[in-house]
């Protein structure tokens, strides 16, 4: 039956705020939890997705029954997968059952499908995470502190350590340089004979054999 | 797996595709931070074993793992992850890796059991899930490991992976002495890794050529993104202006 079901990933509509899940849930612990939380809608159909968090996001749930059956859960991450618009998230229910078999479809999951897989202990445990989740897609971007725009730092402290990293260039040197070769190509370009002037003919000879020779 | 190729990379492939594949296959690289000598002992001794991997120490300054030209790995505790004092620190350290690095992977490693310590339970917090969710939401990858041996498989399926990729780690990571002034130089660069930094090393005949090079260029040598390239070209182009100094630097290097 279920390989006739009609593709359905990414056609589902869900309102903001709230999480769509599979009739198969319904009465649940993991539902029930989560509906103390979040406004849970039931709908039919929705396989091979568990839950939805947005219409491009979903979670399909392994339990722990699913995992040491065997590999039949494969055939519903490869489609989800499969469908371009639709994020997948997989919950696995690792326990001290299942443990065992958790390495096969870590590596399945995230290093073959390229998928994300977060391991829990129980359908509770599972309700905190899903909450979690949807408080996440819900809130600004910019909230996540792995996305927040990165400052643009001043140059000047990091080309004055740059410049001392040339062989006989400290501190006072590396200032003199580059107040007369403000840039590190102009730096890198010039002759013993304009470097001269400003740090002395050994040393006006070092920066330009750091420079020039072949490595 | 296609989703992952990263069509804006430049690839040196052409260059490798003439040795054989399991020639190519001993030529994998991972560099581990020296730090992680005493905190992951047994890491470093499995991937060691596991054979056609090299493992090379350097001092990769606060990343732990670089399995490939483009990701870092980072090695976590579960009780490290839990707890919500050392939530702001990870969170920098993360942020510190994505200023260098495309791709990132943490992996969760649960705690060593003591002898003697009845089993240490796992309580699941706010924090973790919190942890986890962002993470999540910014593409980073995160695997779980129940010890140091698993994490060593995870990061030898990792770097393998990045390998078939193209964009495995393919230059000698023993430098001249004579490289080795380039590669302090390189390395100061703002935001750059130590295998972007290596990666010019080898790829440039001189640090003159590197300073006179087109992005374009910058991005096939060092195996960066052309952003990241613009980034360093921009620096090589950078006018320094004495007056932007902080003042105490400035009072420093006057005469």
């Amino acid at each position: 039956m279920e390989g006739n079901a009609p593709e359905g990933t990414g056609a589902v509509h869900v309102p903001f705020g709230y999480v769509v899940a599979s009739e198969k849930w319904r009465g649940s612990q993991l539902a029930q939890e989560i509906q103390g939380k979040i406004k849970l809608v039931f709908e039919d159909g929705v396989a091979p997705v568990d839950f939805y968090l947005s219409n491009r996001a979903g979670i399909l749930y392994i339990t722990e029954a699913d995992l040491v059956a065997g590999n039949s859960y494969r055939k519903r991450l490869v489609r989800v997968r499969n469908s371009s618009n639709l994020k997948g998230i997989v919950i696995v229910e690792k326990t001290p059952m299942s443990e065992q078999y958790f390495p096969a479809i870590q590596k399945f999951t995230v290093l073959d499908l390229g998928m994300v897989l977060l391991p829990v202990a129980s359908q509770l445990e599972a309700s905190c995470l899903i909450v979690q989740l949807v408080q996440e897609q819900a809130k600004e971007p910019s909230k996540n502190p792995f996305l927040r725009k990165k400052r643009t730092l001043l140059s000047e402290p990091y080309l004055l350590r740059t410049v001392q990293q040339i062989p006989g260039v400290g501190k006072v040197k590396a200032s003199l340089l580059l107040q007369k070769f403000p840039t590190l190509q102009q730096l890198g370009n010039a002759s013993i004979p304009e470097l001269e002037p400003v740090v002395g003919q050994a040393v006006a000879q070092q920066i330009h054999a750091f420079f020039t020779q072949a490595r | 797996s296609s989703t992952y190729c990263s069509s804006s990379r430049p690839s040196l492939t052409g260059t490798y595709t003439s040795l054989g594949l399991q020639q190519e296959r001993e030529k994998t690289y991972i560099l581990v931070d020296s730090r992680e000598i005493s905190s992951g002992l047994e890491v470093i001794s499995s991937l060691r074993a596991v054979q056609g991997l090299q493992v090379e120490v350097c001092p990769l300054n606060g990343c732990d793992y670089i399995v490939s030209n483009r990701m870092v790995v980072e090695r976590k505790s579960q009780s490290e992850m839990l707890n919500s004092i050392s939530k702001n620190k990870l969170i920098e350290q993360i942020q510190h890796l994505q200023s260098m690095f495309e791709r990132i992977c943490v992996i969760v490693e649960k705690d060593r059991e003591k002898t003697g310590d009845t089993s240490r339970i796992f309580r699941r917090t706010k924090t973790y899930d919190s942890l986890l969710t962002s993470l999540t939401g910014a593409g980073i990858r995160i695997l779980f490991s129940s010890c140091q041996e698993e994490t060593a498989e995870l990061l030898k399926e990792l770097s393998l992976l990045e390998q078939r990729k193209h964009v495995g780690i393919h230059v000698p990571t023993a430098v001249k002495s004579s490289q080795c002034e380039a590669l302090q130089f390189y390395l100061s660069i703002p935001n750059i890794s130590y295998i972007t930094a290596l990666n010019m090393c080898h790829q440039f005949s001189s640090v003159r050529k590197m300073v006179n090079s087109s992005p374009q260029e910058i991005s096939m040598c060092a195996q960066v993104t052309h952003q990241k390239a613009e980034e360093i070209y921009t620096y090589i182009h950078y006018v320094f202006d004495t007056q932007m100094l902080p003042s105490d630097m400035k009072q420093e290097t006057k005469i």
